[in-house]
């Protein structure tokens, strides 16, 4: 007892020799106390969320006709179960485990059956991309994008450390440029000008021509990371190969490619959240994704001055999605360091 | 006899005023173990990599299991050696990213395209042979340097070569692990493989080599058969090597 008093003691002491730092405290815990206070009083009591509950069809899918909305609901929904089936990982009851090997290629095919989702098929309504939106336009945007970019990105980190001087050059010459002029100017490159080099007859669609910018741009940095792990692999690795008779292409592909991505998976995650979030960028050029969306409601005289509430629950939902995102990332990573290490 | 290896004067420089190899003349006869001694810098490791065209060479010609090399690599002859010369490493250079097992598969299933079963079966019997069948499953980086070394030599055996090149093979190894290489070299050249050694461990000079190779500064000192070498070597140069290599 006497101990702890003393101790207690000798904390008022500590605090009555440092005025000024005390003052300071007091002064922070009281402006912490009052942010959180208004705004929690602001998200019960002051915000009309209308804004938001009356229209999230809209933040969904966009200006998808409304007797389609099953078409991208049924592949957002496969989305996120495709998401839970890889987040569980061994936590999966057993018959569900046996599938686990063709994870990635269901990661894979799920962007080609968006876009047949979306834009209809022989049994299905065309729907024109014109009418894609919301939160399906915003994944759309970011898996395909992704998905070609990852594959552009690893060619051209192989080639930019290649041999032969040409490709290398060539490489290293795309890479270094489209690092140095940002990403708007690419999009609008991609949205404005590359229709005005067709012939007229050529309309390519909007949606695809974003997500081409998207990728060509993304591609340079994911070759970036990729190179960056390319380069840590000790060229032990490769003599090892080449001395069992393996060839140049094989060598790549089977010993030094499979250990470089495992160490590039952190950068690379990096990039997917970044071009989920740069997707924003398209609401500028006139795509409804999220951001298109929430500013065409801000635009409508019901809801004017509802600026917080909206990007409040934007940033609500774009931090949902790159939490998801972040968290397959770790589940990839902890896979690759399984299959090296333990 | 036949020759695995023979090599005519050949030479190599990394920069303009040193030579890692100068004027190397030496045959190795199939059968036979050469071991390769000298002093760190000499070029043990050069002339050996040489073998199997991870170096090329400058000067000279070189014959390995019947296929001619000159200072001009050509690939496909490069690539037709590799098939039939096995190499083990100091560092051992196994891949982390592939099981034991697969590491062993992957050269004879994508390079000899061999089934997957039947490769699988051999790399079985060959980690047996090693005595360490039971880690087959396991990744690299949990076994010990002394079984990542053997898997080095399954894996260089899985391939069914006729000569089998190690560059140091203990040396990166714990002293109490390096008996168990040895002894699994000892049994390779009891069954009659042709090796060629870089390796400083005397005693296993000793026991199994058929000749000794004593190079310097890239040049061969002295090429006499095992006993002579141990017991009184030609070159001065050699018994001062010996020597302080006892002490
Ligand atoms: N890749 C390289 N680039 C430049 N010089 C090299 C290279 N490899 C070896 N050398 C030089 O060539 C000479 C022979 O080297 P080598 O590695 O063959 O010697 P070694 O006998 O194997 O030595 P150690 O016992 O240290 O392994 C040395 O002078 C070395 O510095
Ligand atoms: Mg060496």
């Amino acid at each position: 007892m006497a101990n702890q008093f003393k101790a207690r003691q000798q904390h008022y002491r500590r605090w009555q020799q440092k005025p000024i730092e005390a003052a300071f405290s007091v002064l922070i815990l009281s402006l912490i106390l009052w942010a959180v206070w208004s705004t929690g009083s602001w998200l019960i009591a002051g915000a009309d969320w209308r804004v938001v509950t009356h229209n999230l069809p809209l933040y969904a899918f966009g200006s998808y006709p409304a007797d389609q909305r099953w078409r991208p609901l049924v592949w957002m929904a496969a989305l996120l179960l495709l998401t839970i089936t890889t987040l569980s990982g061994d936590h999966l009851p057993q018959p569900l485990k046996r599938l686990q090997p063709f994870l990635p290629w269901a990661w894979i095919l799920m962007v080609p059956a968006g876009v047949v989702l979306l834009a209809g098929s022989a049994n299905l309504q065309a729907v024109p991309s014109r009418a894609w939106g919301g939160l399906t336009l915003t994944l759309l945007l970011t898996t395909a994008s992704g998905f070609l970019a990852l594959p552009m990105g690893i060619g051209l980190a192989i080639g930019r450390t290649s041999n032969l001087g040409l490709v290398a050059m060539l490489c290293r010459i795309y890479i270094d440029l489209m690092r140095a002029v940002p990403l708007i100017a690419v999009l609008f490159f991609g949205q404005l000008l590359l229709p005005l080099f067709l012939p007229v007859e050529i309309e390519i669609n909007r949606v695809l021509r974003a997500v081409m910018a998207f990728a060509l741009f993304a591609a340079a940095y994911v070759a970036e990371d990729v190179r960056g792990g390319l380069q840590s692999i000790p060229r032990t690795q490769a003599e090892a190969a080449a001395a069992l008779g393996l060839n140049a292409s094989l060598t790549m592909r089977l010993v030094i490619l499979p250990q470089a991505m495992r160490i590039a998976v952190p950068a690379l995650t990096n990039q997917a959240i970044g071009l989920l979030q740069n997707t924003s960028l398209m609401a500028i050029l006139g795509l409804i994704e999220l951001l298109g969306i929430s500013r065409s409601l801000l635009a409508n005289p019901e809801y004017i001055g509802r600026h917080l509430e909206v990007y409040v629950w934007l940033a609500g939902v774009y931090w949902l999605l790159c939490s998801g995102m972040a968290l397959l990332a770790k589940r990839i990573e902890r896979q690759g360091r399984l299959s090296t290490s333990s | 006899m036949s020759i695995a290896i023979h090599a005519q004067s050949i030479s190599k420089s990394y920069s303009d005023d040193h030579r890692a190899l100068d004027e190397v003349n030496l045959s190795v006869n199939l059968g036979e173990v050469l071991v390769v001694m000298g002093p760190s810098g000499s070029g043990k490791s050069t002339l050996i990599r040489t073998f199997n065209g991870l170096e090329s060479i400058d000067e000279g010609r070189l014959e390995v299991v019947g296929i001619q090399l000159d200072s001009n690599q050509d690939e496909r002859q490069i690539k037709r050696i590799r098939r039939r010369v096995g190499m083990v490493f100091q560092q051992f250079n196994l891949f982390p990213h592939l099981s034991i097992l697969d590491n062993i598969t992957l050269a004879p299933i994508r390079v000899k395209k061999m089934q997957k079963k039947d490769a699988e079966l051999r790399a079985m019997s060959l980690l047996s042979q090693m005595g360490i069948a039971d880690q087959a499953m396991k990744r690299p980086a949990q076994l010990s340097g002394g079984q990542q070394q053997r898997v080095a030599i399954a894996r260089a055996l899985a391939m069914d070569p006729e000569v089998m090149l190690f560059d140091e093979p203990t040396s990166a190894l714990d002293p109490e692990r390096v008996k168990e290489v040895l002894d699994a070299m000892r049994t390779l050249a009891s069954a009659g493989m042709t090796m060629v050694v870089v390796t400083h461990e005397l005693g296993f000079a000793r026991e199994v080599a058929d000749r000794v190779l004593f190079m310097d500064a890239g040049k061969v000192v002295e090429l006499s058969d095992a006993k002579t070498f141990f017991s009184h070597a030609k070159e001065e140069r050699s018994r001062r090597f010996l020597n302080q290599m006892t002490n």
